[in-house]
């Protein structure tokens, strides 16, 4: 594995306050066997949801333990998951 | 944590200390505030970014030859601190320790500061969504959970008196969850957790990336082969991998370079065919 992993979480679908709350959700972060994920409340930083301690979103945060099983993107009901290498 | 303190707390049993567990360290640190800051918003503790930096994608960075030195240094750095933390935002003198079933009962006996109660891990929350009550806080640290809804149970049971709280540690123990103790931030103890290997925030840079996040409890695995029956059963027990089935010998072996000592594989076997025994017996895998 020479190439390094990318994994995207489309925010505009799944993050507080947008069509899906994470929260209520998680396939990602179950199937996932190394935890490559992490729940979170949203950054200042994140244009698109703005500090809020009651939005929560999900940042790909283990990249470098990925397996690149790919189960994340088959598991996820809004196909709000990129990974690519 | 550091060295000085493995070495001369109690025996080598930092957290054997009632000291470091008691309201005066709280308020000499001014730690109701620090901690409450730190908990208001803990799982964005390794994606918000401290002094230019987060742990997204650490492994890559670890990866880079200098930068990787650096980035190590520096982590851990602040999870050893022993200054007087400052900054609520980052891991600062959070650092612990995995121990057996025997040691946590002995910290709930004659340690660990009231109220005592059980609440949420956060870390299988963050990594996994799920909310399961089988982490013990004391003193200051129940008192400020207890204003954070995320981390209290549904059942209202969350207050336990000692004796109920060393019989949800053994429950948990049973299950094969890792005992830990912590201080969070030095020198205050406040959390005793039973942990899950990915899961745990704490394990997680020790057991990937080789970085001193937390310790090797003080004792280490021995078999007593003549009683193992290779029945396999705590193969499946050891959440650091460190137990096999050898086909060959019919029985089970261990490497114990990655046994951590949390001792919960004793538990899954019913012919006495493993014991714990202090890791300074056992001078090849003496370090912590
Ligand atoms: S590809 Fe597999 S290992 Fe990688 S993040 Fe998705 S589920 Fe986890
Ligand atoms: S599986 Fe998809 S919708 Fe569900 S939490 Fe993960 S990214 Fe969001
Ligand atoms: S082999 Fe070591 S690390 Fe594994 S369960 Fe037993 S005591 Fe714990
Ligand atoms: S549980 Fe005991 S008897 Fe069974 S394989 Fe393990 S050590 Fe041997």
């Amino acid at each position: 594995m020479a190439s390094k992993t990318k994994i995207t979480i489309d925010h505009s679908i799944c993050s507080g306050g947008k069509k899906v709350d994470p929260r209520a959700c998680c396939k990602c972060m179950q199937i996932c066997e190394p935890a490559v994920f992490l729940l979170h409340q949203t950054l200042d930083a994140e244009e698109e949801n703005p500090y809020d301690p009651q939005l929560w979103s999900i940042t790909p945060l283990w990249l470098s333990l990925c397996t690149r099983c790919m189960k994340c993107v088959d598991v996820c009901p809004e196909r709000a998951v990129r990974v690519s290498w | 944590m550091c060295e000085a303190c493995l070495r001369h707390g109690t025996a080598g049993k930092w957290y054997l200390n009632a000291e470091n567990y008691s309201n005066e360290i709280v308020e000499k640190y001014n730690l109701r505030d620090f901690l409450m800051e730190q908990y208001l918003n803990f799982e964005q503790m390794s994606v918000r970014k401290v002094g230019g930096m987060n742990a997204v994608g650490l492994g890559y960075k670890l990866q880079m030859p200098l930068i990787g030195k650096v980035v190590k240094h520096f982590a851990e750095n602040v999870v050893h601190s022993q200054r007087p933390p400052k900054n609520p935002l980052q891991a600062e003198g959070h650092i612990g320790q995995v121990i057996p079933l025997d040691d946590g009962i002995a910290i709930l006996e004659t340690c660990a500061a009231e109220p005592i109660i059980l609440k949420n891990c956060m870390c299988r929350y963050m990594s996994r969504g799920i909310k399961e009550a089988c982490c013990i806080n004391f003193g200051v640290m129940s008192e400020i959970v207890d204003k954070l809804p995320r981390f209290i149970p549904d059942d209202d049971k969350y207050f336990l008196t000692r004796e109920q709280a060393i019989e949800k540690l053994a429950e948990f123990n049973k299950k094969g969850y890792i005992g830990s103790i912590w201080y969070a931030p030095y020198p205050y103890i406040n959390n005793l957790c039973s942990c899950a290997n990915p899961e745990c925030a704490g394990l997680r840079p020790r057991v990937d990336f080789d970085m001193k996040s937390v310790y090797k409890s003080e004792y280490i695995i021995e078999t007593q082969h003549d009683n193992c029956k290779g029945c396999k059963k705590c193969v499946a027990m050891c959440q650091f991998k460190a137990i096999s089935y050898n086909i060959t010998i019919k029985k089970a072996v261990i490497d114990r370079a990655k046994c951590f000592g949390c001792g919960v594989c004793i538990h899954a076997c019913k012919n006495e065919a493993l014991y714990l025994r202090p890791r300074d017996e056992v001078p090849r895998y003496k370090e912590r």
